[in-house]
């Protein structure tokens, strides 16, 4: 065999490098597949390489003994991108071999270089593979993927079978923890999603590496694949992925000339016009096809997530996971409820009960209460029954109540998260299939719709437990927020629009909610609500960014289109998480505190300028119609008697049919002079009373609550022109008592009208509880705060009272107020965890309270609160 | 080439915006800011707890104009951002000596 003895020139190997490159690059151009197009790269490149580490050999003498070259990472699984590097190792027989070798490296290096290969190579002694590296985990993940190229291949077959698998056998667990660490922190870079607008389709979660990470967790775990899960097409499904993903990562190369992996807009439309990775012929747009990479880019995440401990999707502190997990444990998850806690992760007991979907959302409920995530498997086993629908398959129509009781939780998207993914969320809101993976461009946004509509729900549940300064001003707002079911619907409906035919997206989110609240049967209150704040989801950013907050006018203007304080909370929250959910930094510490300062302001406008704005019934024609198309029979003028004088926030607060039905016992006064009704919510009971006006009226009634151990939390007392007084009080049966003996509901309500009659004495009811609940420390001290206002209402004097919620609070501030002879005109009452807000409008003998009674109240006030 | 600073009310920045937009001056930085001078902050009790603010929230653009152009960049700020109330922000203006755009090289007004 004739030995060659000079290196061919640069001059003619460069040029016939060259012409391959080129030819390749057509093959790709003209349709080849990307797997074609990576091989002839790679064989390009195996070629290239052999041909020029032996003829240096050659000229230095022959092949060395001792001396190997390995193909390592991509370029070892012959998967070789236009310009990815060229992953390689020189393995050495011995330190002294490798310093033999050292200018054959050098030069066979700078060759390939000046060829146009991107080298990145490394060099090690057998001794050295026997280590493991412990700070350089990704060189031994590399190493798992060696290939054989050229020089001493007893050495490679030494090292590959004796040395190697001993040592990444031993090593496998913390490769394995390693790997899972690196690959967490890139999601995390990427913000743990795939549906970036324009993504890098190689290191962004759903991208390529997704898919080797798998490969190596895979090896490295031992492959123990579930064949449950193989015939969903997985194999398929991933083949096709990768296809995909390699196909548009060669064009990003080709297209930018460089190793670029960032799929941008303009690129996006350049794939989408030559139907880049796709056979059907099909045109599609640009967000079309985006879709396809969406889809593509899902297989591969989940698998991976599959393989990773993906942190939870929530950041929720280990305390509270605890106490959640504890709570979920001992108390909500009653013996027969078939799933259990497993490493912080619920799970199913019997899986086959996954085919009643009602488990599956009693499941998913459970993960949104207690902010806990479902297990791996749980997620698989959905996922599972999603890909058969030919399984025989129950109560797969979702209701509003098992909606809304998901939506309400604590910790939404906890659940809505897997719901998405396994395809539930379009299931029970097919309206939601029209954002799903959709780009719509923008420099602002850095996410798919869907994706930017979870997030804000997410960045809402996130205030449960706030990690970041930006959220802890709306914290007691999420914590406190009335209705937070259709806030949340709100929000997974409010962008809806922009992946419909329409040119205002409002206008189609409007259409999508009429469509999905006929179908889920949602109260006319309830679809009005969801209507408010989708339509007006804007209006809070706007106004703050360009009227004048500090301007009363511009308070004024925004309360009167907001119109109660609970739904400005609503749409505050709602306007932090849409603006939060753009991109990372869109919500600026700036831009909160202009937000905090509207919702202040306005809040304060709602409870400062209560007896301002009365209603009168001569200007609400239609109101009154509406009441009396409630109202059997009604006379006009006597629902005109009922209203006239109530403050504005009575109607904003109440549908007609409420009022009607307020109305209905307003009738009945003639026959009982006290008038109750109760109804139940979700959180809470609702009293509503009726009665003439009457000393110390609110603090007996408080006391009657208070005597029967309820727990009031919120309150409001109204009294129109004629002297009626209506009050709604919201409160917590503390003991249960009325949910266990459903019987006491007529005897409580009974014992309330008694007591406001004078047929039963209050102090004994009270005095057994009060003195039982004395005894219980607070959690949190809350200081009293005892403010008074005359400025804000022409015959009135509001006093805000804010002090440590108690047993019998109410009942204490009250009579407190009724032995000064203050009459309560409007009372405003809530409470904020331990902290109790309290705002009566008060006057004495008809007029706004002098100084000197302001002065003796607050010392009654504070001595009562001491 | 002069430097324009200007402190301006964040309600009045987009009409601020089309003001210079319309006199064909499109680049411009733009900061969310915080500050005050005579216009003191105020305090807001919410739920008996007392929110001072004391640093009002304002929008400082930048801009590096030629020469001829200062004069009506000012006006059209002036005209744009100004309610007559306190508070309305203040316009500096400072000579600067080069600009040079980094994609390029190129220096003086041809950089703007």
């Amino acid at each position: 065999m004739k030995m060659e003895e000079s290196v061919t020139p640069l001059s003619v190997l460069g040029p016939q490098c060259e012409a391959q490159r080129e030819r390749i690059r057509k093959l790709f151009e003209s349709g080849a597949s990307a797997q074609e197009t990576l091989r002839q790269l790679c064989e390009l490149a195996d070629g290239t390489i052999r041909k020029v580490f032996s003829e240096l050999q050659n000229v230095k003498g022959g092949a060395t003994q001792g001396l190997t070259l390995l193909a390592l990472g991509g370029y070892g699984r012959e998967v070789l991108f236009p310009y990815s590097d060229l992953d390689l190792l020189f393995l050495f027989a011995n330190e002294k071999i490798e310093d033999e070798s050292r200018p054959l490296v050098a030069e066979f290096s700078r060759m390939l270089w000046d060829l146009g290969f991107r080298v990145s190579s490394a060099g090690r002694t057998v001794d050295e593979c026997k280590k493991i590296e412990q700070d350089n985990a990704e060189f031994h993940l590399a190493m798992l993927d060696r290939r054989y190229l050229d020089g001493d291949k007893a050495l490679f077959e030494k090292l590959d079978a004796k040395i190697l698998s001993v040592a990444e056998r031993q090593a496998r667990p913390f490769l394995l923890v390693e790997l899972q660490r690196l690959t967490r922190d890139r999601l995390g870079r990427y913000g743990n999603t795939i549906f970036h607008l324009e993504p890098n389709v190689k290191d962004a979660p759903g991208g390529l590496r997704d898919f080797h990470s798998t490969l190596w967790m895979r090896q490295l775990a031992g492959d123990r694949r579930d064949p449950r899960f193989s015939p969903v097409n997985e194999d398929e499904l991933t083949r096709n992925a990768v296809e995909f993903l390699s196909a548009i990562r060669c064009f990003l190369h080709y297209s930018n000339g460089r190793n670029d992996n960032t799929l941008t807009y303009e690129l996006q439309a350049q794939a989408a016009e030559r139907s880049l990775g796709i056979d059907d012929n099909l045109r599609r747009n640009a967000a079309e096809w985006m879709r396809l990479y969406f889809r593509h880019a899902r297989t591969l995440n989940r698998q991976l997530l599959r393989y990773v401990d993906q942190r939870p999707p929530v950041t929720i502190s280990l305390r509270q996971r605890l106490v959640n997990a504890a709570m979920g444990a001992k108390t909500e998850i009653p013996t027969g409820k078939p799933f259990n806690l497993r490493d912080g992760l619920l799970e199913i007991s019997n899986e086959h009960l996954f085919a009643d979907r009602n488990v599956t959302y009693s499941l998913l409920a459970e993960a949104a209460r207690a902010g806990v995530p479902l297990s791996r498997d749980a997620e698989r086993s959905i996922a599972y029954i999603m890909a058969h629908p030919e399984l025989p398959q129950r109560n797969s129509r979702i209701t509003w109540t098992v909606l809304a009781e998901i939506l309400g939780a604590d910790y939404p998207g906890v659940a809505l998260r897997p719901m998405h993914r396994l395809g539930l969320l379009v299931e029970a809101l097919p309206e939601f299939r029209a954002i799903d993976s959709l780009v719509v461009r923008d420099f602002y946004h850095r996410y798919t719709v869907d994706e930017h509509s979870l997030r804000t729900i997410e960045h809402l549940q996130e205030l449960t437990d706030p990690q970041e300064p930006l959220g802890q001003h709306f914290t007691p707002l999420w914590r406190t927020v009335d209705r937070r079911d259709l806030l949340i619907f709100s929000l997974l409906l409010h962008d809806v629009g922009k992946g419909m035919p329409v040119e205002n997206h409002v206008t189609g989110s409007l259409q999508a909610l009429e469509i999905a609240a006929d179908r889920l049967k949602l109260e006319p209150e309830e679809k009005a609500e969801v209507h408010f704040l989708i339509e007006h989801h804007l209006d809070m950013s706007a106004t703050m960014q360009r009227r004048d907050i500090f301007d009363p006018a511009t308070v004024s203007g925004f309360a009167a289109t907001v119109n109660t304080h609970e739904r400005l909370q609503r749409l505050c929250l709602m306007t932090y998480a849409d603006i939060h959910a753009v991109n990372p930094e869109a919500l600026t510490p700036w831009k909160a505190e202009m937000l905090w300062q509207l919702f202040v302001a306005t809040s304060n406008h709602f409870s400062r300028t209560l007896d301002r704005d009365r209603l009168h019934v001569s200007d609400e024609a239609a109101l009154l119609e509406q009441v009396r198309a409630h109202a059997d029979g009604a006379e006009k003028k006597e629902i005109e008697r009922f209203l006239e004088g109530f403050p504005r926030r009575y109607l904003a607060a109440h549908s007609a049919a409420e009022i009607a039905a307020h109305f209905a016992l307003y009738r009945k006064l003639g026959a009982e002079p006290v008038q109750t009704e109760i109804k139940k919510t979700q959180h809470a009971y609702v009293l509503t009373l009726l009665s003439a006006d009457r000393p110390a009226l609110f603090a007996t009634i408080a006391g009657a609550l208070a005597g029967w151990g309820m727990n009031i939390v919120k309150a409001d007392a109204f009294a129109n022109t004629a002297g009626v007084v209506l009050d709604t009080f919201h409160f917590v049966d503390m003991h249960r008592t009325l949910e266990l003996n459903p019987s006491e509901i007529l005897r409580f309500q009974q014992s309330i009208a008694d007591v406001l009659n004078g047929k039963q004495a209050l102090e004994p009811l009270l005095k057994g509880r009060l003195a039982a609940s004395v005894a219980r420390p607070p959690k949190v001290v809350v200081p009293t705060a005892i403010n008074f206002d005359d400025g804000s209402s022409d015959h009135c004097t509001l006093v805000e009272v804010v002090t440590q919620d108690r047993p019998g609070l109410l009942y204490g501030i009250g009579s407190a107020l009724a032995r000064l002879a203050c009459n309560i005109d409007v009372a405003l009452i809530d409470t904020e965890g331990q902290k109790a807000i309290d705002v009566f409008y008060l006057t004495a003998q008809g007029k706004k309270l002098t100084p000197q009674k302001q002065e003796l109240l607050r010392e009654v006030l504070q001595a009562t609160l001491a | 080439m002069m430097k324009i600073e200007a402190i301006i009310q964040p309600s009045r920045f987009e009409s601020v915006k089309d003001a210079l937009l319309e006199i064909g001056i499109e680049g411009m930085t733009v900061t969310e800011v915080r500050g005050h001078g005579r216009q003191k902050g105020h305090t807001e009790v919410y739920r008996g707890r007392e929110y001072t603010v004391d640093l009002l929230p304002k929008v400082k653009l930048e801009l590096v104009l030629p020469d001829q152009l200062v004069n009506r960049a000012v006006d059209a700020i002036l005209k744009s951002a100004k309610t007559g109330k306190i508070g309305d922000g203040k316009i500096f203006l400072s000579r600067v000596e080069e600009a040079i755009r980094i994609r390029n090289e190129e220096r003086g007004e041809s950089a703007l």
